[in-house]
């Protein structure tokens, strides 16, 4: 019985048997290295940030109150607000006002506390229940963040825009808009006593 | 008895006649009295003409010793800006900064300077009734623009009752259209 399979035939000489066998190390080493190069290209172009960081999109925030301030907007129309790269949009069902982003001049936050019935509905709603339940009723509060944004129009007229966000949300507006290159300065929190001069 | 119930009548009547003719004489000189102090600037009895008027952002939006929320500030500087607008005296209502009024012909200059600001509570105000009201008080300043003062005036924005208190600024702003009709 002949055992063909891994056997060199004797005929040739030992010198080329040997360069035979060691072919296969630098074709490894080689695919090895390319692999390896793959790998570490493929794996920076997936832990690499996008190409513009300045310019990412925020999610619209809806039923954002907007107080005042913005062009063919009433005031205290609710709307969706979103802080886009090329500046902060507010939307209606019918209108769209956009302040745009190398016109803001300054950014605040603040806090302030809602109540939970409110407007001429609930006011009415809260003067009629007996024994001063409506007082009761006046103690439910919550919190609320203003973002206020001064800006200029393209005459150079100053103007200014007040929104109410739900906790936390106008924070990150304001950190979006100043990451996408709006100016906004350090301010001085406001306390809660009686000013006089 | 009879006698002495009549008498007894007849003199609660004449003593409550005295303290109301007392309270309407004194309702009616607070009435007549100056609202406020005029400081140095002129008090004008006649109107003053301008066929363009610039709201200045300049006290009542920075250069105040007064911490006033920024949301305030803004309010009372937008609010004023609509009630100007409504009061149809002037061609143009011009914002602090807009160069289109550096070429206006007559021109004034309105200024709020801030006074006295509390801040208040809605929720205070709506369970207690008779606390947590908020207060802002400014000197509405008209001018010329050589800087020269035409009249000044103080106004104060309340709410007092119901409301949030942005509501304030908004009463301030009617006030200081109110000021702006009677002088212009």
């Amino acid at each position: 019985m002949k055992i063909r399979s891994g056997q060199i035939n004797p005929g040739i000489p030992r010198r080329q048997q040997e360069s035979v066998r060691r072919l296969p190390q630098p074709a490894g080493l080689l695919i090895f290295a390319v692999a390896v190069i793959l790998v570490a290209t493929a794996a920076s172009a997936l832990n690499r940030p996008p190409a513009n960081p300045q310019a990412p999109e925020s999610k619209p925030i809806p039923n954002v109150k907007c107080v005042i301030g913005l062009e063919n907007v009433k005031p205290n129309t609710r709307g969706t607000l979103s802080a886009l790269p090329n500046g902060l949009e507010f939307a209606t069902g019918k209108t769209k006002a956009t302040i745009s982003t190398a016109s803001i001049l300054d950014i605040f936050t603040g806090q302030e506390s809602r109540q939970d019935v409110s407007g001429l509905v609930g006011t009415a709603a809260k003067s009629a229940i007996p024994y001063g339940g409506g007082r009761f009723v006046s103690l439910f509060s919550h919190q609320v963040e203003v973002l206020t944004v001064e800006y200029a129009d393209s005459n150079g007229g100053f103007h200014g825009a007040i929104f109410v966000l739900g906790q936390g949300k106008a924070t990150a507006v304001k950190d979006q808009l100043v990451a996408n290159g709006a100016k906004a300065n350090p301010h001085v929190q406001a306390p809660q006593q009686e000013q006089k001069p | 008895m009879k006698t002495l119930t009549r008498i007894a009548f007849r003199s609660i009547f004449f003593v409550t006649g005295g303290c109301a003719a007392l309270l309407i004489t004194a309702s009616l000189m607070a009435q007549s009295a100056p609202s406020g102090k005029t400081g140095s600037a002129p008090q004008q009895a006649t109107k003053l003409t301008a066929s363009a008027i610039q709201l200045e952002r300049s006290g009542i939006t920075t250069d105040s010793d007064l911490v006033i929320p920024e949301d305030t500030r803004i309010s009372t500087y937008e609010n004023l800006i609509i009630q100007l607008n409504k009061t149809k005296k002037f061609q143009h209502v011009y914002r602090s900064g807009d160069h289109n009024a550096d070429t206006a012909p007559d021109l004034v200059i309105m200024r709020l300077i801030p006074e006295t600001f509390k801040p208040g509570s809605q929720k205070l105000r709506e369970v207690t009734t008779v606390m947590g009201s908020t207060s802002i008080k400014v000197k509405v300043q008209f001018s010329s623009r050589d800087g020269k003062i035409l009249l000044e005036k103080e106004v104060k924005g309340t709410v007092r009752f119901y409301g949030e208190n942005l509501r304030a600024t908004s009463d301030l702003a009617k006030k200081a259209a109110g000021v702006v009709k009677q002088t212009f």
